[in-house]
């Protein structure tokens, strides 16, 4: 598994898709809320592992934000197994938020 | 998918959308009520209008939409399933039968066992039980033992208390002279509301402001100190206290309500979303409010010290800046927070990543949010000033910018409860294409 700071091309790729889903709550992608912890593109078995966390653990939209990766992901590479999992450790904490997703946290709305 | 996660524990939208909509439809009941109670506003809390207004705003629009908010955000809090659907269903119907009843005795009849205050009280009490065992029953299968959970918990015994108590006044008027009138006011108002208020605000205002690492002790205070308060009020009802008894409570009341504002204060201090969304703007603007409540509340409690006159218009400006100032504000506000999200759940979950959605947030009028917030302010502030002058037509004025309020409010409810599906095409970043890597064949 790597971690999103040590990612391949494709790994990237794989980042990019995942940026287009927003956490319906703040409107923001879970990407840049640092909420994708590693991502792993495996080719020969043809299998893709997203690991990743929500902000809070009571999310009242946080199996639909899980359902979101996996499809965006699994519609962009037809054939593989896509597999997301959910983890609480580390625990998320604000740190984790790309300057990106501050901005649009200051301004977004 | 893990287990642990809301949406998958998250009752039938059916359950829960009827809530906000009859909640909608009596809080502008309740504005064109105050309307044509307004000379007795202005007067004093005991008359039969004013009472009926209070149970409108109280039974059908408060407590309806905290039945359905609760429902809904139990899965979030205590991340298990409603323990029975069919009962919340039969709660729902039984709270809303009642509460026509129990406002038409009062508004025409004022105190009094007649059949339709027994019928509107029999149905809301039965209605309320129902609402205990589903709130108790879910806590029980629980494991997730929270300092927010026992809030939750402790308020649903408050609550019933609440109507036992309230029902017992209306059956037997001779226990007033023991106090027990203000007794059924502060444990249904601290007791129910606030205690619940103090359990699911500490959780959703942190998460919604995106703010960690919070000081829980104070929450933890704040829950020792209401219930040792309200216990001490309760026992000056059975036990002939006397004044500083009810000093002391609301002493020990007052100091858990700073605890549990210094933790939302803490929380919207740390908070990563710096600018607020309507919903979040009104829930603001209920800490504001709540604020008013704590100062008439401690002058209120020095009552036997002030004179009567003085008290009547505090006890009247603590009671509506407490119901129609920041419990409202904050339903006002909490309901763009959760609403939109029930609605958007049902209609976009299987669709996320196969079209573009609309974001919850997408599915009211920005304009009319905008509006109610401003008529709200307007309403509140002529209503206190109303109150304080005991001007009637300060308060009828009060009661159109209520309604307006009301109106832009339910206009906001039906449009999300009624919201049609809205799908457009995906669009996905292109992924670069790279050479296909050459498979070495082993010799």
């Amino acid at each position: 598994m790597a971690k999103i700071d040590q990612l391949n091309e494709t790994e990237q790729d794989i980042l990019e898709i995942i940026k287009t889903v927003p956490d319906p709550e703040v409107s923001v992608n879970i990407v840049d809320l640092g909420l994708i912890y590693e991502v792993a593109h495996n080719e020969e078995d043809k299998q893709i592992n997203v690991i990743m966390t929500l902000s809070a653990r009571g999310c009242p939209v946080g199996d639909t934000i899980l359902q979101h990766v996996q499809t965006v992901v699994s519609n962009m590479y037809p054939g593989y197994y896509v597999d997301v999992d959910l983890v609480w450790e580390p625990q998320w904490t604000p740190a984790l938020i790309t300057d990106d997703g501050r901005a649009q946290l200051d301004g977004g709305f | 998918m893990q287990a642990g996660l809301s949406t998958k524990n998250a009752p039938s939208p059916s359950v829960v959308l009827p809530h906000y909509a009859y909640g909608a439809v009596a809080f502008i009941t309740a504005a064109i009520m105050m309307f044509f109670a307004a000379e007795d506003i202005s007067t004093t809390y005991m008359t039969p209008k004013v009472l009926s207004v209070a149970h409108v705003l109280i039974l059908g629009w408060v407590t309806m939409i905290i039945f359905g908010a609760l429902y809904q955000l139990i899965p979030v809090v205590m991340e298990v399933k409603l323990y029975s659907e069919k009962l919340a269903m039969a709660s729902f119907i039984t709270l809303g039968l009642g509460v026509p009843f129990i406002a038409y005795s009062f508004w025409v009849d004022f105190i009094g066992a007649s059949h339709a205050m027994i019928t509107g009280g029999s149905l809301v009490i039965l209605s309320v039980l129902m609402f205990v065992v589903n709130t108790l029953g879910s806590a029980m299968k629980t494991e997730n033992k929270t300092i927010e959970n026992r809030f939750i918990v402790a308020s649903v015994f408050w609550l019933l208390l609440t109507v036992v108590l309230g029902l017992s006044i209306v059956l037997f008027p001779q226990i007033l002279a023991y106090g027990s009138f203000q007794i059924h006011i502060h444990i249904g108002i601290i007791g129910w509301f606030m205690m619940l208020i103090v359990g699911v605000a500490s959780t959703l205002m942190p998460m919604f402001f995106i703010a960690h690492q919070l000081n829980k002790k104070l929450l933890e205070m704040a829950f020792w100190l209401l219930n040792g308060g309200l216990l001490v009020l309760l026992s000056t009802m059975f036990f002939d206290l006397g004044n500083y008894a009810k000093m002391g409570a609301g002493t020990l009341v007052l100091i858990g309500f700073i605890m549990f504002f210094s933790y939302n204060l803490g929380a919207y201090k740390k908070r990563l979303r710096r600018n607020l969304d309507i919903g979040m703007k009104l829930s603001v603007l209920a800490f504001i409010l709540f604020a008013l409540t704590l100062v008439a509340g401690v002058l209120s409690s020095f009552g036997s010290l002030i004179d009567g006159d003085f008290l009547t218009r505090i006890n009247l400006i603590y009671g509506i800046s407490l119901i129609y100032g920041f419990i409202t504000a904050l339903i006002l506000g909490q309901m763009y927070k959760t609403l939109p999200f029930i609605v958007w759940l049902k209609l976009y979950q299987d669709k996320v990543g196969k079209f573009k959605t609309p974001l919850p947030a997408d599915m009211h009028s920005e304009e009319a949010a905008q509006g109610h917030y401003f008529f709200f302010i307007g309403g509140f502030m002529l209503l206190v000033i109303g109150v304080w002058l005991k001007e009637s037509m300060l308060i009828k004025a009060s009661a159109g910018f209520m309604l307006l309020t009301a109106i832009l409010y339910a206009y906001n409810t039906f449009k999300i409860l009624m919201h049609k599906q809205q799908l457009k095409p995906l669009v996905m970043p292109k992924i670069r294409k790279r050479p296909v890597p050459v498979v070495k064949k082993d010799k």
